[in-house]
């Protein structure tokens, strides 16, 4: 998996692997990839935010800003379904 | 010896002309197609900061506004008004804005909850068997997605339970076949009971005397 938080904030991904199984990172990279980002780093980059609104209690992601500024919200419990997890895109710096 | 029949025949024919029947069905059941609702008034009007989006999965939200930033005395109920309505894209911005804006209400959803209880009994009282699905299971989410909200339910119970109490018993006896309405969460008997059992552990002390008024057949959970 990318180590996000330890990379520069302008760095670009060096290569793309799928997800094979759901975790709680695949879950996130999900709700990344479903506002139309690719990852974290990316919406950071993008939205020039310092941090994420997540649940509490997951961690999961809660809020996003599209590019539209439009918002998509999230549940606080998975929404990556096993059938989706061979779609998610995970990025290597 | 047999009896005597002065008139053979006349007494089978009596009995045809005297068959009882029975009375007329009330309509206790019977689907009664919602008005126009506000919901769709002001959403063909662009009213609500919400958009369509289709994802591979399907449709999904997209809002203009943060829902944080909702004066939820104004949206809340209209979304509400929304559950009464069956045709796409009306039912799913209905279904899928109250899910959203009770999501992420938190106390903001507690002084609203007057003005929820016309649009919930408007939708029960549809008797349609996706609508009542529907409210069924916000009303779950609404008793949980706030303190206190269970509590301040209570005192309406009487608006929103007597229809519960017709569709209670509306589970299918299948015999040993499978029911794949229990899996999906579409059994009506099966929800009603679950809704109940929600408003029970939510509601405080008073709640359960007051679901056993209007649901006698309706059993505690909790004091078992």
């Amino acid at each position: 998996m990318a180590c996000v938080s330890r990379v520069d904030g302008n760095a670009k991904p060096k290569s793309m692997s799928r997800a094979k199984q759901w975790t709680g990172e695949v879950e996130n990279l999900y709700r990344f990839q479903q506002a139309g980002y690719r990852d974290e780093l990316e919406y950071k980059q993008v939205k020039q935010v310092e941090r994420i609104d997540r649940w509490p209690e997951t961690g999961f992601v809660k809020k996003l800003q599209r590019r539209d500024n439009t918002f998509y919200y999230y549940n606080r419990k998975r929404e990556c379904d096993d059938r989706d997890v061979h779609k998610v895109k995970v990025y290597t710096y | 010896m047999p009896a005597f029949e002065p008139f053979p025949g006349l007494k089978a024919s009596l009995f045809s002309l005297l068959q009882v029947v029975g009375p007329p069905l009330a309509g206790a059941f019977r689907e009664r197609p919602a008005k126009p609702t506000a919901f769709r008034k002001f959403y063909e009007r662009g009213d609500f900061p919400i958009a369509l989006e289709h994802d591979g999965k399907g449709n999904r939200i997209a809002w203009k506004v943060e829902i944080e930033k909702l004066d939820y005395h104004h949206y809340l109920p209209l979304f509400f008004d929304g559950l009464c309505e069956t045709v796409h894209p009306y039912q799913f911005f209905a279904r899928q804005g109250v899910h959203d804006m009770l999501e992420h209400g938190g106390a903001k959803i507690l002084p609203v909850i007057p003005q929820l209880i016309i649009p919930i009994k408007n939708a029960l009282n549809t008797r349609n068997r996706k609508v009542i699905c529907t409210t069924l299971k916000v009303l779950q989410h609404l008793v949980v997605s706030a303190d206190m909200v269970g509590e301040a339910l209570v005192p309406y119970y009487r608006q929103i339970l007597p229809i519960l109490n017709i569709f209670k018993n509306m589970n299918i006896n299948s015999g040993d076949g499978i029911d794949y309405s229990q899996q999906k969460r579409e059994n009506i008997g099966d929800l009603i009971q679950e809704t109940l059992e929600v408003f029970e552990c939510y509601g405080g002390e008073d709640a359960f005397i007051n679901i056993k008024y209007m649901v006698p057949t309706y059993e505690s959970c909790l004091l078992k």
